[in-house]
């Protein structure tokens, strides 16, 4: 059977019939999941910490690692775009893995990658927010005290309180509120962005070093453009440096940017067919693409106004804690902000950019109370657990995100045993959950052959083999490479004996709630077995 | 006692098939089919002469060379609960001119599949210790009922309250108000009457009592679906979902205290929530998949539900 995707040219004929039914619905606008996937790969909380890493892998490259692992990662979007177009409203990896590879995996590495992981996203956002928000705003409001309190121990947990009960209060709040409030942050955002890119445009590196002079000793007390630059010097190459190693070893930190376009897919409505899938792929994949390229234009626009020295020499002085550092982490939103001498339009500028972290704040619970959902209706969490008041509240799952998440705030606060290091096992723990899923759709046309037949996206093919196959592999590739990397290099901080252990308990907590529970449930007469078996059709 | 519950199957050929066949595999003494038989689109299969045929699915076009390649590809279109049916250009010409023809065909194909199901049940059922319940829902047409009433093995339950192993089960397929104008919908005064003319009939103790009412209560987490805009578009890229259930169905389910209410209406809202001392569930639905959702569950007329795990099947 031969088929050829689009419309016969020859007349208008009507592929389908539909009738007025329930749920029957026009498509879904693609600038919607657009923006809601750029909040996802956010440049500004995610992409500018993840760039302060360069100096960590002196062998340089971040442009042209920024731009081939943006690129490379289309093959994500066309992944997840796939398994939501063969298999709509399931709810994400936890249902995907479930459906292909088996309950048990599904629900340790959901568990794992979207909820265990998520009470450790916490202390970093509120390190982002820091950093980015209250940092900045206390420098420039004159509040010195301030500035050194965001950076202490009681600066992160209370800023961690703030994050995880400003989450909260989103998810209570529900989607829709929610998707309304990120809509008018990535505008505003965007506004803030724009300030930015002019900024940064308009103005020479000697007007920079002019401006940095003048107001980073005034409001940090920092030393001079020239200090910090040789304190952190290093030979950081150009920023088109095209160095092949460096450009593979910076990958595994952009992963911490770009790997989260998939946040952004919409999963639900009634999927109609191809273009479905291909809206998904251009919202997704568009939103990747597009963030790629803002974000190399900044690069650009910092190697030409800060100095590509400078920048990264300010980044490598501030995580080495160099004599001569910058005395704060250098945001770049901070320091195009020092081209005004007015506190009221820094303030601004701050505050703009500020909106594409509160518009973002509330992914660190959302998607994690949709896998506590989901493992509660399968029964392997209690009941409560997807208990939803009168008003619409998830007062279990919040419960189940809100309260672990404070302690390990507070572990992370006061970094008992190194344990700050053991977060950046954050992005690696996700790109494990997001390998099962890659897995689950290369073998998906096999393993569910019924389902992939049937779906919109069997036409797809390349060389003969399934397009989503071709795709998973490939991003599997990107994710195989990182987790290798992670585990050999020292230079990612992830690979320490401690903070394996500990990524071992969060797998082993997830493999003891699993079988705890089926062990439980057999003794109420509960067949846990049941939940994913087949029934025969004939 | 134990049921299965399924809901909202649209036309699917093999979803259907694992009902029938779900009663025996999970164990279950009642199985309970929700409402929403019937599916929503018709796919043409066209004849090009020659022994050339094609046919569009879900936006891709099939070039079809033979029967041995149409037969195959209908199975797939009745497996994602659409209706094929062969046709010539020139007929195609017509039916596009014609809505009234349209419709027609669209519900004589309904009743057709209808009509093979309920043939299809009668022949697998037959000499089983197995009840079989269906309610059609608020996307069925009317004349379902009277196939559906006229089975051996099948019993309809629509308006009713029927006695099963000392339970009694309470149901209706009506819906409050729609944005698509179906079959079995009003407003939720005149739905309120139409669920307290069933439940007013039950005469067992709450304990005892299962409403089967297709559309989920409003604002119990059960009722989600994607916000539209007035074009019929998803808002926000289908991620604000707002409660769409029935508040009468939520009244009635508050006062009457069944241990057990079972709901479909709302496909992507799989799940389980209490109201009260009642169970309420709805399995979800994911039909084009050829998935069979639904709920295993376990009655002993006790306070509460304890026994019941959503299926995947």
């Amino acid at each position: 059977m031969a088929t050829v995707a689009g419309e016969p040219g020859r007349m208008e004929e009507k592929g389908l019939f539909a009738r007025t039914a329930t749920g029957l619905v026009r498509g879904w606008s693609v600038w919607d999941g657009f923006v809601y996937a750029a909040f996802s790969i956010n440049l500004v909380t995610l992409g500018l910490y993840a760039f302060s890493f360069a100096p960590f892998i002196p062998e340089k490259g971040l442009l042209w690692a920024v731009v081939l692992s943006g690129a490379y990662l289309v093959f994500q979007a066309i992944t997840y775009s796939s398994l939501i177009a063969a298999m709509p409203r399931a709810g994400g990896d936890y249902i995907w893995i479930s459906r292909v590879l088996g309950g048990g995996i599904g629900f340790v590495l959901a568990a794992a990658g979207w909820w265990f992981i998520l009470w450790h996203w916490v202390p970093i956002y509120a390190n982002i927010l820091n950093i980015e928000v209250f940092g900045p705003i206390s420098a420039i409001i004159g509040w010195e005290r301030g500035i050194s309190f965001w950076a202490e121990p009681w600066g992160i947990f209370v800023a961690s309180v703030l994050v995880a009960a400003g989450a909260s209060v989103l998810v209570a709040l529900g989607l829709r509120t929610y998707a309304r409030f990120q809509k008018i942050c990535f505008y505003g955002g965007l506004v803030g962005l724009a300030v930015m890119f002019v900024l940064l445009l308009v103005h020479s590196k000697s007007d920079f070093i002019s401006a940095y002079n003048d107001r980073a000793p005034d409001l940090y007390g920092s030393p001079t453009y020239e200090t910090t630059l040789a304190a952190g010097q290093y030979d950081v190459g150009n920023v088109g440096s095209f160095a092949f190693t460096g450009i593979f070893l910076l990958i595994p930190f952009m992963l911490f940017f770009n790997l989260w376009s998939n946040w952004g897919a919409t999963l639900y409505g009634e999927v109609r067919g191809a273009s479905d899938f291909r809206n998904n792929i251009k919202a997704m994949g568009g939103a990747l693409l597009a963030t790629t390229a803002v974000a190399a234009i900044f690069l650009l626009l910092f190697a030409k106004t800060f100095g590509w020295d400078f920048y990264n020499g300010a980044n490598n002085a501030y995580w080495g804690a160099a004599e001569g550092g910058p005395g704060f982490w250098p945001y770049p939103g901070m320091m195009a902000a020092f081209f005004f001498d007015n506190a009221v339009l820094q303030f601004l500028v701050i505050g703009l950019l500020s909106l594409w972290f509160f518009g973002w704040m509330g992914s660190v619970f959302l998607s994690s109370t949709r896998v506590v959902f989901a493992t509660a209706f399968d029964r392997v969490l209690p009941e409560w657990a997807a208990k939803v008041g009168r008003n619409g509240v998830p007062t279990g799952a919040l419960a189940l995100m809100l309260v672990p998440a404070i302690p390990i705030a507070a572990f992370y606060a006061w970094d008992g045993d190194g344990f700050r290091t053991w977060t950046l096992n954050a992005t690696l723990v996700i790109a494990i959950t997001f390998l099962g899923s890659a897995v689950s759709a290369a073998i998906f046309p096999w393993r569910r052959p019924e389902i992939y037949n049937a779906s919109p996206i069997a036409k797809y093919r390349v060389a003969g083999i399934p397009l989503i196959t071709v795709a998973a592999t490939l991003f599997s590739a990107i994710l195989l490479f990182s987790l290798w990397q992670w585990w050999r290099d020292d230079r990612y901080f992830v690979n320490d004996p401690d903070s394996f252990i500990y990524l071992g308990c969060m797998y082993l907590l997830a493999i003891g709630i699993y079988f705890g529970s089926r062990l439980w449930r057999k003794r109420q007469g509960i067949d846990m077995g049941m939940v994913q078996r087949q029934i025969p059709a004939e | 006692m134990r049921l299965y519950f399924a809901t909202d199957i649209h036309g699917s050929d093999v979803c259907w098939r694992k009902f029938l066949n779900s009663g025996k595999h999970y164990e279950a003494d009642v199985i309970i089919l929700g409402g929403d038989m019937t599916g929503k689109a018709l796919v043409p299969v066209v004849d090009d002469g020659g022994g050339r045929w094609h046919a569009t699915l879900l936006e891709n076009r099939h070039e079809l060379a033979g029967l041995e390649e149409v037969e195959p590809f209908e199975q797939m279109v009745r497996r994602r609960g659409y209706y094929p049916f062969r046709t010539t250009p020139d007929e195609m010409q017509e039916l596009q001119a014609d809505d009234e023809r349209t419709t027609t065909l669209f519900h004589d194909l309904m009743l057709k599949r209808v009509e093979e199901w309920i043939a299809l049940a009668d022949e697998r059922l037959e000499g089983q210790d197995l009840r079989c319940f269906v309610c059609p829902g608020n996307d069925d047409q009317f004349e379902v009922d009277e196939v559906v009433a006229n089975a051996k093995n099948v019993e309809l339950a629509e308006g009713r309250v029927v006695d099963i192993d000392g339970f009694q089960l309470a149901s209706t397929g009506w819906a409050n108000i729609t944005p698509w104008n179906t079959f079995r919908e009003e407003e939720e005064p005149q739905l309120a009457e139409r669920i307290e003319r069933v439940a007013s009939q039950v005469t067992a103790d709450p304990q005892h009592t299962i409403f089967s009412l297709h559309c989920p209560p409003f604002g119990s987490g059960l009722d989600e679906a994607p916000e539209l805009d007035e074009n019929m578009r998803l808002k926000h890229g289908g991620r604000a979902p707002v409660p769409v259930g029935s508040k009468a169905v939520r009244e009635a389910i508050e006062r009457y205290q069944p241990t057990l209410a079972l709901h479909g209406h709302i496909h992507e809202c799989r799940g389980n929530a209490r109201l009260g001392k009642t169970l309420c569930i709805n399995p979800g639905s994911s039909y084009e998949q050829g998935e069979l959702l639904g709920a295993v569950v376990d009655l002993d007329g006790g306070k509460k539900v304890k026994r019941f795990v959503l299926t995947s099947g």
